[in-house]
């Protein structure tokens, strides 16, 4: 591949970056766990970019490549469902969705 | 750098799909309205699916448009729905600025993303393994139910828990 490594892992790290910043800058929760997925999805990258480049040398390993990749992307589909039911339950006993204003275990 | 890889197509289709990647995923943490915000992240989902296709994941890449763009957008647009119009309307008005009044926070990541690429620059990779072979869909099949048996079933048991958590969150008291 004429693309060189550097590439695609500089931009896993920059999305990476962007998710890390959106998920402490914002407060709505339903953007935050947003924010989340995109840092999962720079994860993926990162996995898929060092697969494609050290992990294809013969039929077997080739095919083992995507398996982390395909659990990240699982784990991420569950916490997505249970963490926007959580915030569902959220709005729905306490009328916020913004996380600043959820200060009942606040001393 | 050299002339070839400025003249190769590859080169360009990567810059492209990156720069729709990171305006997209900047524009998420821009942009006022949260509605807007999960449209650009459907679009950062596609443009990595794209880059996920030239890196000859196509598997991985059909998932991700699946699971990521498909799925989780919609759940993530009916969540905003059903927690009430209100919220959208008066996130635009209040406080919509105070990403921008904090700079300190804006330092986190650029923190982060800067130590990660001073640390792949220093890395000094070796170049990519001889003998590239393209893997199929089967071939991935086969693996994860030999090879990978438990920690696909542990998977299924994770999404099955996952499920009945969020139904059990979301949904109303049983009448008795």
């Amino acid at each position: 591949m004429q693309l060189p490594i550097y590439y695609p892992l500089g931009l896993a790290a920059l999305l990476f970056g962007l998710g890390l910043w959106g998920a402490l800058t914002r407060t709505n929760a339903v953007r935050i766990l947003m924010f989340i997925e995109i840092m999962l999805n720079g994860v993926n990258l990162n996995l898929v970019t060092f697969s494609r480049y050290y992990w294809q040398s013969t039929p077997e390993m080739a095919a083992k490549a995507p398996i982390l990749t395909l659990f990240i992307m699982t784990v991420a589909a569950a916490e997505a469902s249970v963490g926007l039911a959580i915030i569902l339950a959220m709005v729905k006993n306490r009328g916020v969705i913004d996380v600043d204003k959820v200060n009942l275990l606040k001393g | 750098m050299t002339t070839d890889l400025l003249m190769s197509g590859q080169f360009w289709t990567f810059i492209i799909l990156a720069i729709v990647t990171l305006v997209s995923t900047y524009r998420m943490v821009s942009v006022s309205l949260i509605t807007h915000a999960a449209l650009f992240m459907a679009l950062s989902f596609t443009a990595v699916a794209g880059i996920f296709l030239m890196l000859q994941a196509e598997f991985v890449a059909a998932i991700q448009v699946l699971v990521y763009a498909g799925a989780i957008t919609t759940m993530v647009i009916f969540a905003i729905m059903l927690s009430g119009i209100g919220d959208i309307k008066s996130e635009r008005t209040a406080k919509v600025k105070a990403w921008k009044s904090n700079p300190f926070v804006m330092v986190v990541g650029a923190i982060f993303a800067v130590f990660m690429l001073y640390l792949y620059s220093s890395a000094n990779l070796p170049p990519e393994a001889a003998g590239q072979q393209f893997t199929t869909v089967a071939a991935i099949g086969s693996e994860l139910f030999t090879t990978y048996m438990i920690p696909f079933e542990v998977a299924s048991i994770l999404l099955l828990i996952a499920m009945v958590g969020a139904i059990i969150l979301t949904a109303k008291e049983a009448e008795s």
